[in-house]
């Protein structure tokens, strides 16, 4: 049976003095999945999160929440249904924790007698009895994610959500995306931590400049975390086969050859074998980060 | 809505304290003054002031009468000056001031439409007004009774109420530019202008006669104290200022909703 996607972003354009902080960003998100959102400084991911929401009125295409069209005007409705957190949360600095808790508590009609918010103050243990104005970045957002999963949400926005935390709170957070994840909660986050993404997400968006530029499962950003491997050779070369390759330069007197290899290390040595005139050989790990980079490198919307 | 209406009086309530104490505080401390100027050893000196400057003193026959006094001396001209003060400051802390601060955005995330933070917003700006007023009724009816003097109720109670409808009106209209354009210079600068211009005007059209003919501009002139501490009250100014409560909170539920809110 299919579901009635949670989410829809059709044709998403913001221009702002005529120039696209996002650009046509179309993407669907299906109950329960966990998608993670990356991109750059200002590659426009909380303008679309912005839009998502309803705070910001797109300047083409349109946002379907639960079956909905959204707008400016009836965003209220679907919030009903959704939590949001940001890294810099602008909480109510002369209320306590507790005041802001029982705040949105009753913004969502709900108690805060509830399991789940007994057990998100178990897991984040945040300071509830001091003004949120004397609290550390860390512990207003421990109360910011509080407030984004208490009311138990069909799905959850978070824009940044771990920044500010340590890391074993962050590890805290982790795990709380996870349950909420069993619990059939669709969560979409955006992150600068690709290993938390890596780690919680089932999909990631890759955006830049506005435009959406990759939509894959998260696992191959994990496998595209395999060896860089750089060559030099006097002779020129061709690299070995499920090679991706990154860089070739002409020297004076040798070639330099890099890629990246995921493929069996034996494949690897058997090709090293095989090289003349060999001068120099480095292996090293291909971290998320650089996979991330090499799929940032894409100009071309792929599976989008 | 009253969750919202609630956390905004909270948040304010140093602000209604203070300005409530202070506004209370003007209103005894003017009335305090008044044997001073009722026993006619000041008329020299008033009689004495160039045309160009009584504007800015009133009617000289109302500083005999403590009704008259208290209209012209404290509604007439301070407590307006103080009361655009107040409006402005809170018209802008509600409006941009929070969505400068990144919180308007943290509201409407919340399953709270934006009608209804117009609504709970206004009402907090009806009922912090309402204090204000009640605090500067209080401190003249304290007045009254250090110095010994009688004063009609219902002389306070119009003057009392006038001033919640001149202070609401006003900050309305400023929480109005402010909600509907969510920039601090333009609702700044409204505000501003509308109160030191009205001040302006209604002080000197007294007295430079050009200012005669725009005078009706002025946001003050619908505001006549003394006429209203001698009990004449004009429907038509009333109707002048809900009519502009009306359009003004119009104004904020048709553009607030279809606004972009400031992402800090």
């Amino acid at each position: 049976m299919l579901h009635q996607p949670v989410l829809e972003a059709k044709n998403l354009t913001k221009l702002y003095n005529g120039v696209a902080a996002v650009n046509a960003a179309s993407f669907t998100i299906q109950p329960g999945e966990i998608v993670g959102f990356v991109g750059l400084n200002g590659a426009g991911k909380s303008t679309t999160i912005n839009m998502l929401l309803g705070f910001l009125k797109p300047s083409h295409g349109e946002v379907i929440l639960f079956g909905k069209h959204v707008s400016l005007s009836n965003a209220a409705t679907s919030h009903q249904k959704i939590g949001f957190a940001t890294g810099d949360m602008a909480l109510f600095d002369d209320m306590t924790g507790r005041q802001y808790l029982h705040f949105i508590a009753r913004a969502y009609k709900i108690s805060t007698q509830t399991d789940t918010y007994q057990q998100l103050v178990e897991k984040f243990e945040p300071q509830l009895d001091k003004k949120i104005n004397t609290l550390s970045r860390g512990n207003k957002q421990k109360i910011a994610l509080i407030a984004a999963f208490m009311s138990d949400p069909e799905l959850v926005i978070l824009d940044e959500p771990s920044s500010g935390l340590d890391p074993l709170m962050q590890q805290h957070f982790l795990d709380l995306v996870r349950q909420q994840s069993e619990k059939g909660t669709t969560i979409f986050m955006s992150s600068h931590y690709l290993n938390e993404v890596i780690d919680v997400c089932s999909r990631i968006l890759l955006i830049k400049n506005g435009k959406l530029v990759k939509d894959i499962p998260a696992s191959e950003l994990e496998i595209g975390a395999g060896k860089l491997v750089r060559v030099v050779t006097k002779a020129k070369v061709s690299p070995p086969t499920a090679a991706e390759l990154i860089e070739y330069e002409k020297r004076s007197d040798s070639y330099v050859l890099q890629f990246l290899y995921k493929d069996k290390a034996i494949r690897l040595q058997a090709w090293l074998g095989t090289l003349p005139n060999l001068q120099d050989v480095t292996i090293s790990d291909h971290s998320a980060e650089a996979a991330f980079e090499d799929l940032y490198a894409v100009q071309e919307v792929e599976n989008v | 809505m009253f969750n919202l209406l609630y956390k905004t009086l909270r948040e304010r309530r140093y602000f209604i304290l203070g300005w409530s104490l202070g506004l209370a505080f003007l209103g005894f401390a003017m009335t305090t003054f008044f044997p001073s100027f009722s026993g006619g050893q000041i008329d020299g000196l008033l009689t004495s002031l160039p045309p160009a400057l009584q504007g800015l003193v009133g009617n000289l026959q109302d500083w005999k009468q403590l009704p008259g006094y208290i209209g012209s001396q404290v509604f007439d001209i301070r407590l307006p000056i103080f009361a655009s003060i107040l409006s402005i400051l809170l018209a802008v802390g509600l409006t941009v001031g929070e969505e400068n601060k990144g919180q308007l955005r943290t509201l409407v995330a919340l399953p709270i439409s934006r009608r209804k933070i117009i609504i709970a917003k206004w009402l907090a700006i009806v009922i912090i007004c309402f204090i204000a007023s009640v605090g500067t009724v209080f401190g003249i009816e304290v007045g009254v009774a250090v110095i010994g003097e009688t004063l009609d109720q219902m002389v306070l109670v119009r003057l009392g109420l006038f001033t919640w409808l001149l202070i609401t009106a006003l900050a309305t209209l400023i929480f109005a530019v402010g909600s509907a354009s969510g920039k601090r210079s333009l609702t700044t600068a409204a505000g501003i202008i509308v109160a030191i211009g009205s001040f302006l005007l209604t002080t000197f059209a007294q007295s430079v006669s050009w200012l005669k003919d725009y005078e009706w501009l002025s946001f003050l002139h619908y505001f006549p104290a003394s006429d209203i501490a001698r009990g004449t009250v004009e429907w038509g100014n009333v109707l002048f200022y809900i009519i502009l409560v009306v359009v003004s909170l119009a104004i904020a539920f048709l553009f607030f909703p279809r606004r972009d809110v400031k992402v800090v």
